[in-house]
């Protein structure tokens, strides 16, 4: 797999220092677990992450901690859920952090029409989660229904392809734009598009998506 | 996410008993449940991770309690440490950074699906041949200490103030692409340094 688009190198590091909402976080771990460059990249924004820490000082801790923490320490080895669960769930064609939500494979999403030619699924999130993740779903030579961006916007491909004005987005590649950036995707022919989008919840993507339709639907 | 360096730790006489690269520890406390391993554990990092608490709005208690959990964590858990997934020290300090966003969620009502369990958890068997990346971490830090002030202000308020970047916008009176363009000069200014970590 030849990726070609990355995550900004801002938002690799808002992911590594934990303070991405869950959607975007869910769209840039499944991108990383697709793409080598971006796990060398996280490598690096880790260690800098640490290396800030590591500036943070020392705390004495208080008397008996230590035999506190020994008391507590037995024998039990804990086998984190996610381990089993991932495994026993997971479609194997899809990254571990995407197929951890979607049990039963992109076969199994249940589509909501959403204008011609395009579908999409919500996927759920945290209760009080800001922002939306979901699939899209475009058919091949349709307008991908995203206009001008309002809040940030990443949409990750996951099946078959599009282009705009900034090349070809294929499986694996992310859109990272900021949120004036103008352009106008066009699914590939052929194959259907399916892409993981997540969206400021702020944005109702229904209206966007009736936006981006009524020049040519009068909608 | 987060690594710490050893080099204080070495230059210190009273410590030099744990200067054995804390990959090691990890090792020995997955494969022989060590005791011993796991004290040098706790005083290799239960120092640096309640100050962590502590910079991070934790109050004394909260801060103790926490570093107990991530140690106790780190105990349990040591078999799922892979080399690959980063230096030792970077998994530990991931550890403890979740059971405090954990708990901060929990208290805010906003509960989050552990994204990082996924990352934690790994089937690779703990490798031989990887040593600990800590005098990389030891130039790294010295290198944000001389970055310009605004660039350093970002890192900081990003990875230890825990702030989003539009809240680190907010909070300095800048606009969000300021935000974003200045953690990305300081990320090219700290690349360099980086280039041979694996
Ligand atoms: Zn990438």
């Amino acid at each position: 797999m030849t990726i070609a688009f990355h995550p900004d190198i801002s938002t690799l590091m808002a992911f590594s220092a934990g303070t991405l909402e869950e959607p975007y976080a869910v769209v840039v771990a499944t991108h990383v677990a697709m793409c080598e460059a971006c796990r060398e990249q996280k490598k690096r924004i880790d260690t800098i992450g640490g290396a800030v820490l590591a500036s943070a000082g020392e705390a004495a801790m208080s008397p008996g901690a230590l035999d506190r923490l020994l008391a507590r320490a037995d024998d039990s080895i804990e086998l984190t859920r996610e381990t089993s669960r991932s495994k026993a769930a997971a479609d194997s064609r899809l990254p571990a952090p995407l197929a951890s939500r979607l049990a039963g494979g992109l076969e199994s999403v249940r589509w909501r029409w959403s204008g011609p030619g395009v579908s999409v699924a919500d996927l759920p999130v945290s209760p009080g989660v800001d922002g939306r993740l979901m699939l899209l779903r475009v058919a091949g030579g349709r307008p991908v229904p995203e206009h001008s961006h309002g809040g940030q916007e990443l949409t990750l491909i996951l099946q078959g392809a599009y282009q705009d004005r900034f090349g070809r987005f294929g499986v694996g590649d992310i859109a990272d734009h900021d949120e004036d950036v103008e352009h106008q995707p066009i699914a590939e022919a052929g194959q259907d598009c399916i892409c993981l989008v997540a969206v400021d919840a702020r944005l109702s993507f229904r209206n966007r998506v009736i936006r981006a339709l009524q020049p040519f639907f009068g909608l | 996410m987060y690594a710490v360096t050893m080099e204080e730790f070495e230059g210190n006489p009273d410590r030099t008993a744990v200067s054995i690269e804390p990959i090691e520890l990890i090792r020995r406390v997955a494969e022989a449940r060590d005791r011993e391993a796991l004290t040098r554990l706790f005083q290799l990092f239960a120092p640096r991770i309640k100050s962590m608490m502590l910079r991070l709005g934790a109050d004394q208690a909260q801060a103790e309690d926490l570093t107990q959990e991530a140690l106790l964590t780190v105990w349990r858990k040591a078999h799922l440490y892979s080399p690959e997934k980063g230096a030792a020290s970077t998994w530990i300090f991931t550890i403890a950074r979740n059971l405090r966003i954990d708990l901060v969620r929990r208290h805010s009502s906003k509960p989050w699906v552990d994204l990082d369990d996924v990352e934690l958890a790994s089937d690779a068997p703990l490798g031989s041949d990887t040593v600990e990346q800590s005098q990389i971490i030891a130039r790294v830090a010295k290198a944000i200490e001389h970055l310009p002030v605004d660039q350093r202000k970002v890192v900081e308020l990003s990875f230890v103030q825990d702030l989003a970047h539009s809240e680190i916008a907010e909070r300095i009176g800048i606009p969000l692409g300021t935000v974003k363009s200045r953690l990305r000069l300081a990320y090219e200014r700290l690349r360099p340094l980086l280039e041979d970590l694996h």
